[in-house]
């Protein structure tokens, strides 16, 4: 069963890192996605730009809009996300609790509903 | 360069709609999805369950918590995203614009930060 790990930071705090810091958090976050590979958990994982790269698409009556900026201005942003292959939310969630962001964030964890014709 | 859509939209729009125009969109979804991947933009993509089937987790000074419910209440909930290649900016949000659910819901587009080893 595949679920999304939503990781949600205060982009701020990551920045005020010093370089050293901040590369230790990727060399964690880059060692723990090796490590879901070689289990099997991992389908996709990767960080996000900061939220002011972001643009937000609408569409209503035919009419396009776009916009700079995400979706809604909120305290902690979406700093990226794991989408990982569990056998149910129990060992999803083990996998969660080990995220090193965990430690610094909160992490989102959901199942994937299966969509068909 | 890849990009992240994230799909917010409320969830009783889709409980209110009509179960056959719900499958249409479904089906215009699905088509989409199929659209994108031909033209080699596609990665992953999944439709997520409802916010109330989320937990969220938090570890501090090595203690876990686990809380049910979303990271966060709000008026329009996350309800699925694509991962996909594309130029730019601007052909993700090009691409963007033609998924079906749009009609309905919001659209974030977000460049995907690649993390390399220091």
């Amino acid at each position: 069963m595949r679920y999304i790990c939503l990781v949600y930071l205060v982009e701020k705090d990551m920045e005020a890192m010093t370089r050293s810091e901040a590369d230790q958090c990727t060399e964690e976050s880059l060692a723990y996605d090796e490590a879901l590979r070689t289990t099997g958990h991992l389908v996709a994982a990767h960080a996000l730009q900061p939220v002011e790269a972001a643009t937000t698409i609408r569409v209503r009556h035919g009419k396009l809009s776009m916009t700079d900026g995400p979706f809604a201005e909120t305290k902690e942003q979406l700093g990226g996300f794991l989408l990982i292959e569990a056998r149910d939310l129990n060992d999803a969630l083990q996998v969660a609790g080990r995220i090193p962001m965990a430690r610094r964030g909160s992490i989102e964890v959901r199942p994937i509903k299966e969509i068909m014709r | 360069m890849k990009f992240l859509f994230t799909i917010h939209h409320e969830e009783k729009t889709l409980d209110d709609m009509p179960a056959e125009e719900l499958q249409r969109l479904v089906d215009a979804a699905l088509d989409y999805s199929e659209d994108i991947r031909r033209s080699g933009h596609y990665i992953a993509s999944n439709a997520l369950q409802r916010a109330r089937t989320a937990r969220t987790i938090r570890v501090r000074d090595g203690k876990v918590s686990v809380t049910d419910g979303p990271f966060a209440e709000t008026k329009e909930q996350l309800g699925g995203f694509f991962l996909i290649e594309a130029r730019d900016m601007d052909e993700a949000c090009a691409l963007a614009a033609r998924f079906p659910p749009a009609r309905i819901g919001t659209i974030e587009v977000r460049p995907v930060h690649e993390l390399r080893h220091s």
